[in-house]
């Protein structure tokens, strides 16, 4: 059966950042600097290809966008200026999109106003919500124990309440792109016994990240440089998000500190205040070729971050210095950051936290289901014949 | 020795050796270059002090250097007829490995080559007088280019239209790639400037019927076509010494290619058929709407097999102008570009394509000879058609909406070429395109001297070459015209009148039309200013009456005698 090409998609994914895919003629030269294009996945020139010609069936099965981590060789190497790289980010941006079944996605990727006026709304709800909780039962001087301003009690039910919504969100999507991917995009017969096999693929590139360090080899980076930002900054995350989830009333406890969580705590925040600086210091001069372009959703990512990042420091030590007053209102600004951003969380780039694991091990359980079709194939060639 | 290439493997100490043993050789000797000036210098001083009469040179190929000692021979006061060159480099030192076997055997060319010598006779060129008129065939952009530039130079001209109207294929095109000049501004100065000249005459709806003489002198009767009933309709009689033929192309008839269904689908349409519309100002589908999914195939009709293996030269250019022009008249239609390949060759060519790329044409590339198919889509499809074809870059089998197919129609030759090529007595390729006499050195001259072609009935082309082409055709008419005479060279072919009997056979022979048949003498004679020399009546003559200049049978038994004899 043909594909039916939609000339019109490529308008649409200018939306999503790939401003310059038109003027690729398919030379391939994007394909052959690429440290992770190989004889299977073979981007970003056949990405390139199915955008211009609007595949949209092909383009949502497929794993290649998320293989690419961006670091911007092919963008440097194309002779038409058609920046691979930024090409590959935006389809990201779309099947974040797509994988999304509740359309939010798509309507912050395409317009900035939208997405800001929904986390100004979250933000002011989430603060009209909490100033209220607290004048109602508790004194703004109070910070810690009884009679406080925001119980710790009271912030953990309120975590773990924010926490499952976006935990059900994520889910929905990932099932969504595991059935995109593995089912409608499969057309060869996948062993269950395989998912099982490369189960170990998740956290293994969850934690170290390994083919973003592989990025570098051939790059003029200081060593491994974003590589080991961008890695601080995910695991500063990601200890942070547990800190909260879980040990939240240890975090809030009063003067006396628990080293144990609190040493966490604090190498958290270095890994996120580093990266955070790191990518806004290089989106503004521009240093290297994936931070030339940057998406409206991009700057309200690292922004947004900055202020809670920021906010959380400013009421660690007021907190810690006893001006309760001022920490009580410091953590009111910090939660409106919060929320907005965990709620943004399945429908933003921060997405990528999950679907590239995911995309890891689709990719080798599709490859090694792949090779064992072809030496099937290879051993009974009589029945082709 | 032309340094080591043939010194390397030929003993030319040995061959010279050799040869003065032979009578009659008065003095033999090697040089290193003896094509270079203390080389002819050498030969010069010789003549001169021995009183040489006879010449041979052992070297390279006569198409190399055989007018280099002909001028030597000149410069001394010799004939330069009187001269022979053996080629010992190209056809010896070059082709063997066996140094004995290549040095006998040039002995035996350069014997040959004394041998024939002693039968030269001394020739002289002669010289014929060159009418400045000139007539023009065609009066497309190549046409009116040259008629002006000769006018101009103060030659009459006289410019023969089939169509009651100048402008050729030209006058049916909108815009022109890739500067987007519109080609009616090309046109209309030149028309003008023709029509008010004095010195262009020009017919329309008129043909070439009959062209007789030879160069410097032809008559050229010039025929109405269709005369209206009750006008005089008397062919006209020009004298003339040159002819342009800038006759053009037709385009390619693209019913022929059953997959495209031209003719049966509505919305299919011709390149041409589009620049009408263009013209009038308005893109639209039969029913009216404005389309939103435009497809443009390229290469129809060229490049494959069945039809015309040649490429068109403009269709990528012109399919990117398309691209503009549709996209700048509706800027909501998407513009589907389905190619073999992009020969975006010439000057500001590939920028456009680049521009192109920019405003978001999709290109979709099909292999040769796989091509496209046009069905009519369903309703549901949201669209009028439906294009299925291999894409070659995504390795998809892909079909793509279309409202609108544009496809670009191939040049081909004019369907009357063939009897405008017997009048003027050039010759045509396979394909119908009339044979320059040399594809790089001589690109507007035929194999008939003082008939030039120009423009795309050569081949397919675009304007600037068209246009440069016929202004190279007028230069070399305009640089004979002012010699006011030509040379024609001694090497022609003579008959001679007690041995013909006049049965004609030679006639129809002679591939310049060089040989007339004398009705009151009855015998034939040949016009020495168009005959080349190439000894086809010579060889054909049933009794012996032609004989060759220069290529005597004499001569010509002579030097086979000598290569062959047993002590040669």
């Amino acid at each position: 059966m043909a594909i039916r090409v939609n000339p019109t998609f490529i308008d649409e994914l200018d939306r999503f950042g790939a401003e310059d895919v038109q003027l690729c003629y398919q030379c391939g030269d994007c394909s052959t600097v690429c440290p992770h294009a190989d004889d299977v996945y073979k981007f970003p020139r056949k990405s390139m290809r199915s955008l211009q010609m609007g595949l949209e069936q092909k383009i949502e099965t497929t794993l290649e966008p998320w293989l690419c981590y961006y670091c911007g060789q092919c963008s440097t190497q194309c002779p038409r200026e058609a920046d691979p790289g930024e090409t590959m980010m935006s389809l990201r941006r779309w099947l974040i999109s797509r994988y999304d079944f509740t359309g939010i996605a798509r309507k912050f990727f395409k317009s900035r106003l939208t997405e800001v006026l929904a986390i100004v709304i979250v933000a002011l709800f989430t603060g009209a919500f909490l100033v209220y909780y607290g004048l109602s039962g508790g004194s703004i001087d109070i910070y810690d124990g009884e009679g406080a301003f925001l119980p710790s009690q009271f912030i953990h039910r309120f975590d773990l309440s924010i926490g499952s919504i976006l935990l059900i969100f994520l889910l929905a999507n990932a099932i969504h792109m595991w059935y995109l991917v593995m089912v409608k995009g499969t057309n060869f017969f996948v062993p269950w016994w395989l998912y099982i096999k490369e189960f170990f693929q998740l956290p293994w590139h969850f934690f170290t990240q390994k083919r973003y360090s592989e990025c570098e080899k051939k790059q003029e980076h200081p060593v491994f440089m974003p590589w080991i930002i961008h890695l601080g900054l995910m695991l500063g995350y990601v200890t942070m998000l547990v800190l909260v989830m879980v040990f939240i009333e240890q975090l809030q406890s009063g003067p006396d500190i628990r080293w144990s969580v609190h040493i966490f705590g604090y190498l958290a925040t270095i890994g996120l205040v580093t990266g955070t600086l790191y990518f806004i210091r290089s989106r503004l001069k521009k240093s290297y070729v994936q931070y030339k372009k940057s998406h409206g959703t991009d700057w309200v990512f690292v922004v947004l971050l900055f202020i809670i990042v920021l906010t959380g420091i400013l009421q660690h030590i007021f907190h810690r210095t006893g001006l309760n007053e001022l920490a009580n209102i410091t953590y009111v600004v910090h939660l409106m950051g919060v929320v907005p951003w965990l709620l943004r969380m399945p429908f933003s780039k921060w997405s990528h936290l999950i679907y590239r694991p995911l995309a890891m091990y689709f990719a080798e359980i599709r490859r090694e289901a792949l090779t064992r079709q072809e030496e099937i194939i290879q051993s009974v060639p009589v029945l082709i014949k | 020795m032309c340094g080591t290439n043939i010194a390397k493997i030929v003993d030319v100490e040995a061959v010279a050796k050799y040869v003065s043993g032979i009578p009659d050789v008065v003095l033999a000797k090697t040089y290193k270059y003896m094509c270079s000036n203390p080389g002819q210098e050498m030969i010069i001083q010789d003549i001169k002090e021995h009183h040489l009469n006879r010449i041979v040179v052992a070297a390279c190929s006569p198409n190399m250097h055989e007018r280099t000692f002909r001028n030597a021979l000149r410069s001394a006061g010799l004939n330069q007829y009187l001269f022979e060159m053996a080629n010992i480099r190209e056809q010896c030192s070059w082709v063997h490995k066996d140094p004995e076997e290549a040095t006998e055997k040039a002995k035996a060319l350069v014997y040959a080559a004394i041998c024939r010598v002693t039968f030269h006779e001394e020739l002289e060129s002669m010289s014929v007088n060159m009418c400045p008129n000139v007539l023009v065939v065609g009066g497309g952009i190549a046409g009116m280019t040259a008629a002006l530039e000769l006018a101009d130079a103060g030659n009459n001209v006289h410019l023969v239209e089939k169509n009651n109207h100048l402008g050729g294929n030209l006058a049916r095109v909108d815009l022109t790639a890739p500067y987007l000049y519109s080609a009616r501004d090309l046109l209309t100065e030149k028309i003008t400037r023709i029509m008010n000249h004095k010195q262009v005459h020009v017919y329309f709806e008129s043909k070439l019927s009959e062209l007789t003489g030879f160069i410097g002198n032809f008559k050229a009767t010039i025929q109405m076509l269709n005369g209206k009933p009750g006008k005089i309709n008397n062919p006209v009689e020009v004298e003339i010494g040159n002819v342009i033929v800038c006759t053009g192309f037709k385009e390619f008839d693209a019913s022929r290619i059953v997959h495209y269904g031209y003719g049966k689908l509505p919305n299919v349409i011709t390149s041409f058929e589009l620049e009408k519309m263009i013209r009038t100002g308005r893109i639209e589908t039969r029913d009216g709407k404005i389309p939103k999914y435009v497809a443009i195939i390229h290469c129809v009709g060229s490049r494959s097999q069945e039809f015309h293996t040649y490429c068109s030269r403009v269709c990528c250019m012109t399919a990117l102008k398309y691209a503009h022009e549709i996209k700048s008249a509706n800027p909501e239609s998407y513009i589907s570009d389905i190619y073999i390949d992009m020969h975006a060759f010439g000057k500001g060519h590939e920028d456009f394509y680049l521009r192109s790329s920019e405003a978001k044409t999709l290109f979709l590339m099909y292999e040769k000879g796989d091509r496209p198919v046009i069905h009519k889509a369903s309703p549901k499809d949201n669209c009028e058609m439906l294009i299925e074809v291999n894409e070659k870059l995504s390795g998809e089998l892909i079909e793509i909406p279309a409202d609108l197919v544009i496809l670009m129609v191939g040049m081909e030759a004019r369907e009357d070429s063939h009897e405008i090529a017997r009048i003027v007595n050039i010759s045509q390729d396979k394909d119908g395109w009339f044979i320059e006499s040399h594809p790089k050195l001589e690109p507007v001259a035929t194999t008939t001297d003082g008939i030039f072609i120009a423009g795309t009935c050569v081949a397919p082309k675009d304007i600037p070459d068209s246009v440069a082409q016929a202004r190279a055709a007028a230069a070399r008419i305009l640089a004979r015209i002012s010699k006011g005479k030509i040379e024609v060279d001694a090497l022609y072919s003579e008959v001679l009148d007690d041995k013909c009997s006049g049965c004609r056979f030679c006639n129809q022979l002679c591939p310049y039309s060089a040989i007339v048949f004398d009705e009151e003498k009855k015998h034939s004679y040949i016009i020495s200013a168009l005959c080349k020399g190439c000894g086809v009546c010579v060889a054909a003559c049933p009794s012996a009456a032609i004989r060759g200049r220069h290529f005597t049978d004499q001569q010509v038994l002579a030097q086979v005698d000598g290569l062959f004899c047993e002590n040669g």
